[in-house]
């Protein structure tokens, strides 16, 4: 599922749903983005490409570090939906679902326990304007862009037993788990993952617990 | 728990010293600590100690007096030290900022002082990096290390051990990383002339995050301790910013117990990168607080004030937290019309400004520290202790011996007969040895890297492929005995010179780009050239090479994958993958290795077609080669068969490996010149046109004693070989110790000269 439809679905959803959480309200519903597959050469070369340049920049360093060379390569920005793997490894400008769908990718293909992960941030109306006017002019859809938060795409990375590290891939930094509130801040994640983490508590992130498939407030 | 006494009940100011407060950009801790201890004890005099009135930090404030001293290189230190005594007698406390201060303090004060906030010596002993025996209870790893005292031979081997991803460090101050020998070399020359000393070491970089522990202790009794990870970092790697938490249980426990051992007093530091796997590794341990001291009062732990709590038993204001994170930003002061600003020096011709690096003279006061005590401050100590000599193989003695030098003309290459013989052998049947069923292994020699006929002969003789880059060297290997079927063509220069490309099928050709391979595959439906493999170059991304196909965009990916499947059917598909280890370091040339096993794996998946051929190396230093055991190899055999199982031969290609051992170079002496401060420079008849690659890597250099004959090492020393040609960089070897008796018309021998030292010799100055 890809951007576009998925605010829609959001969208027919939201007469049916439950009180939300107060940061990603908007997004209660929302999936995470995925890249489309032709089912052919075009965009297996793009993925095979993906995975092999992704263990060269590696330059023998800790497979748990963050594929940092991805935001390297594709500056964050507004890119329209659906997008294929041939498509995404030509654009120069990706946003953060194609930014956290390339790195979860990446991730899995090193052998590490990856998941996708979303997240509401804080940040200014001036900020909030930027980007929404941004968007706009590049014809895209500025649905992620509420009124003080966004919603952004990452990763969460298996760094323990049940300890995550979240990965801004569209940014190439891992999200510090000791801030709380402010510009930029974390204000709600949602981590897709299947199994009992934690005994039942969720995941470890810093001093939190994250329970796995809905939107934990931070 | 302690009972406090307020400030208001003391009779007497407390007064506290407070020295190392330059405060430029790589900063000390003076005004940080200072800053806290104002907040603590707002009624205290706090007097500000220097060095330098260049120093900006005087100008702070909330410094209430200021005791500026004249720089340690005019300071007469017994003098001095009387003062200081005076000083803490009279009921001062002081808190050194510096590290060498702080060492010189334990000394002034063999059984410490009540009033001297600073560790004893025998602490300071144990602190000294970088082992920093002292922290073996720390959950902390130490990064490897090497003295410099060891021979440059062995020193190169740790960087390419390490990736050329290593530190050159000072005994007290300063690091610098050095990617390249040449680099090594002067940075080498420039620290040991700052610091008076040979005595440096080589560490591994870790990477990761930045991060370290500051504590705070009065006579063994850990009083507080904070942990701070780098969250904005200056050029110089210097903290700009960072946050503040308490320091785990798990770190605290073993810190408070060292601390107690150590009978620690004052601040400390311990400076750590955190690794992606979570691991910390110690990079040194300060016996000082750290310039972000008052990052860490700001969020409520004032640890300066803690000290000057428990040494004077009056209680310090409490320290609120404003916050868990602090940064630094930019100041201006007035200047106190006391001590105004001094002129600037005069810039030399062509320099820009001057720096304010060391205004103090601590590079003096280590001089004296050094001259005083020269054990004190060992950097590395070493049981029985490296001698600094390279190790001659036995070989190599023999092979020297063999010459009758009365009749040999300097500068002259000297072939290495046995050595030469025994290393194409072991080479040899290493890759016998490796051969399976299923897959042949076979050495291949590059011609390029010694195109000496008696090294192309033992190539032949031992089984290996020749590797020729251009027609004229496969017509020399063809010359030499190679059947054409025996040799692989490749490089960007295959098709030179014009006509001379054999028409009798050779064993592979690899092409260096998409138009290269498609020329190649054009040729032989032609019947202009034929060809058992067609193979492709590969640069893997991430490696700066001008040579192969590129692969760092999907565009270049796709292409060589559509040229790979345009390949005839009847053709087999191989590929090459050259990169020179000893450049790149023997680690990483590890990990390109299996990145290209990647690729070839995708190119195989997409293009529909099997590897038959694999052809990688390039570079190889001889230790790297020859001294490991087959384990390596034959892992890669294994790897190599998991990941492509149609791969049939793999050919393992050396590089110079096999060529550099194999010749060395004897010279004369042709006058030595002696200079101040036991410079010597020796005129030898030999010059970079023979050693090209002196800038490159280590020679091991032997001198023959003109009246014994024996063939001694040569170690690190003061002298300069100075080639005989009139050109500047003529040095063909620095900083070289010769034997005593040494004179005009002696005979040195380098060894290692017979890889790219000769092929790539020029005549030059000969008239």
């Amino acid at each position: 599922m890809y951007l576009d439809a998925a605010e829609k679905l959001d969208e027919v959803r939201a007469e049916e749903r439950p009180k939300a959480p107060s940061a990603g309200a908007r997004w209660q519903h929302f999936p995470y983005s995925c890249l489309l597959h032709h089912g052919d050469t075009c965009c297996e070369i793009a993925r095979e490409w993906v995975i092999a340049n992704d263990f060269a920049q590696l330059n023998g360093s800790d497979l748990l570090s963050g594929p940092r060379w991805l935001r390297q390569k594709y500056e964050w920005g507004p890119s329209p939906w659906p997008m294929h793997w041939c498509d995404v490894v030509e654009r120069k400008v990706i946003d953060c679902g194609a930014h956290s769908a390339l790195a979860h990718e990446v991730f899995t293909a090193r052998g590490v326990t990856a998941f996708r992960a979303q997240f509401i941030q804080s940040y200014t109306a001036d900020a909030l304007s930027q980007w929404r006017t941004k968007w706009v002019d590049d014809k895209v859809s500025d649905h992620w862009i509420g009124d003080d938060v966004i919603y952004h795409e990452g990763n969460a990375l298996l760094v323990g037993e049940d300890e995550l590290k979240l990965w801004d891939s569209s940014a190439g930094w891992w999200i510090n788990p000791r801030q709380n509130g402010g510009y930029g801040s974390l204000a709600a994640v949602r981590i897709f993952a299947d199994g009992q983490w934690g005994g039942g508590d969720g995941f470890r992130w810093g001093e939190r617990r994250i329970k796995p498939n809905e939107w934990t407030q931070i | 728990m302690p009972i406090w006494r307020r400030y208001s009940d003391c009779v007497e100011p407390m007064k506290v010293y407070v020295s190392g407060l330059y405060s430029g950009g790589n900063p000390q801790p003076g005004v940080g600590i200072v800053r806290s201890l104002r907040q603590a004890y707002p009624k205290a005099e706090l007097v500000g100690v220097e060095y330098s009135n260049r120093v900006s930090g005087i100008h702070w404030n909330d410094l209430d007096d200021l005791w500026i001293q004249r720089p340690w290189d005019e300071l007469d230190l017994d003098s001095y030290g009387a003062r200081v005594r005076a000083a803490l007698d009279a009921g001062g406390f002081w808190i050194s900022g510096s590290d060498l201060e702080a060492m010189w303090l334990a000394a002034l004060f063999p059984d410490g002082h009540d009033h001297l906030l600073a560790p004893p010596m025998g602490a300071l002993r144990r602190i000294t990096k970088p082992a920093v025996e002292a922290a073996s209870g720390l959950p902390v790893k130490i990064p490897t290390y090497v003295s410099t005292d060891h021979s440059d031979w062995d020193l190169h081997a740790f960087c390419r051990e390490h990736n050329w991803r290593v530190w050159l460090k000072g005994p007290y101050y300063d690091a610098a990383r050095t990617p390249s020998w040449d680099v090594f070399e002067a940075v080498r020359n420039a620290l040991s002339k700052v610091w008076s000393t040979e005595r440096l070491y080589l560490q591994a970089h870790v990477s990761g995050y930045e991060e370290s522990v500051m504590l705070s202790a009065y006579k063994g009794e850990l009083l507080g301790a904070v942990s701070m990870r780098k969250r904005e970092i200056t050029p110089e790697g210097k903290t700009w910013a960072g946050d503040i938490s308490e320091v785990p249980d798990e770190f605290m426990v073993p810190l408070r117990q060292m601390v107690k051992e150590l009978q620690w007093t004052g601040g400390g530091e311990l400076e750590m990168v955190r690794d992606a796997a979570g691991q910390a590794w110690l990079l040194e341990m300060n016996p000082r607080f750290p310039a972000w001291v008052h990052g860490s009062t700001i969020a409520g732990h004032n640890l300066p004030a803690l000290l000057v709590q428990a040494a004077s038993g009056v209680r310090a204001v409490p320290a609120p937290a404003q916050g868990q994170e602090f940064t630094r930003v930019v100041l201006e002061v007035p200047v106190r019309p006391e001590y105004p600003l001094p002129p600037i020096p005069e810039p030399f011709a062509g320099a820009i400004g001057h720096s304010l690096k060391h205004p103090s003279g601590l590079t003096s006061l280590a001089k004296k520290l050094h001259n005083a005590n020269p054990e004190m401050l060992e950097v590395v100590s070493e049981e029985g202790g490296p001698t600094g000599l390279p190790t001659i193989p036995d070989t190599f003695v023999d092979d020297i011996e063999s010459y009758d030098f009365d009749a040999v003309e300097t500068p002259q290459f000297l072939f290495m007969d046995s050595t030469a013989a025994g290393l194409f052998k072991r080479a040899g049947e290493r890759s016998h040895r490796l051969s399976t069923n299923e897959v042949q292994v076979v050495s291949g020699y590059s011609i390029k890297t010694n195109p000496d006929e008696r090294l192309i002969r033992l190539a032949l003789e031992n089984g290996f492929l020749a590797e020729a880059i251009s027609l004229l060297e496969v017509h020399k290997a063809l010359e030499v005995g190679f059947k054409p079927d025996q040799v692989i063509l490749n490089g960007p220069g295959k098709w030179w010179p014009e006509g001379m490309m054999p028409k009798e099928r050779m064993h592979a050709v690899f092409c260096d780009s998409v138009a290269d391979l498609d020329r190649t595959v054009g040729a032989i439906e032609r019947g202009e050239m034929s060809s058992a493999h067609v193979g492709v170059r590969i640069r893997t991304p991430n490696v700066v090479s001008r040579f192969g196909i590129p692969l760092d965009s999907p565009a270049t990916f796709r292409e060589l994958v559509a040229a790979v499947k345009r390949l005839p059917a009847d053709t087999a598909f191989g590929v090459h993958f050259h990169m020179a280890s000893s450049n790149i370091g023997v680690a990483q040339w590890w990990h390109l290795f299996e990145s290209m096993l990647k690729w070839c794996r995708s190119i195989e998946k997409l293009s529909g077609r099997t590897i038959d051929i694999l052809d990688m190396g390039g570079g190889w230093f001889p230790d790297d080669w020859h001294a490991d055991d087959d384990s390596k190899f034959a892992k890669a055999v294994e790897t190599i068969r998991a990941m492509l199982p149609n791969v049939r031969q793999i050919v393992s290609e050396p590089g110079k490996a096999m060529a550099q051992p194999s010749m060395a170079l004897a010279m004369r002496i042709l006058e030595i010149q002696e200079h101040e401060d036991d410079k010597v420079e020796a005129v030898v008849d030999a010059s970079i046109a023979e050693l090209p690659m002196y800038f490159f890597y280590p020679h091991r250099m032997l001198r023959k004693c003109s009246e014994t004959g024996q063939l001694q090492p040569l170690g690190r020393g003061k002298t300069h070989l100075m080639g005989r040609l009139c050109m500047e960089h003529d040095i063909v070897a620095a900083n070289v110790q010769l034997p005593e008796g040494t004179r005009a018309g002696d005979l040195l021998i380098f060894c290692d000269a017979g890889g790219y030292d000769r092929s790539m010799s020029y005549v030059f100055g000969r008239g």
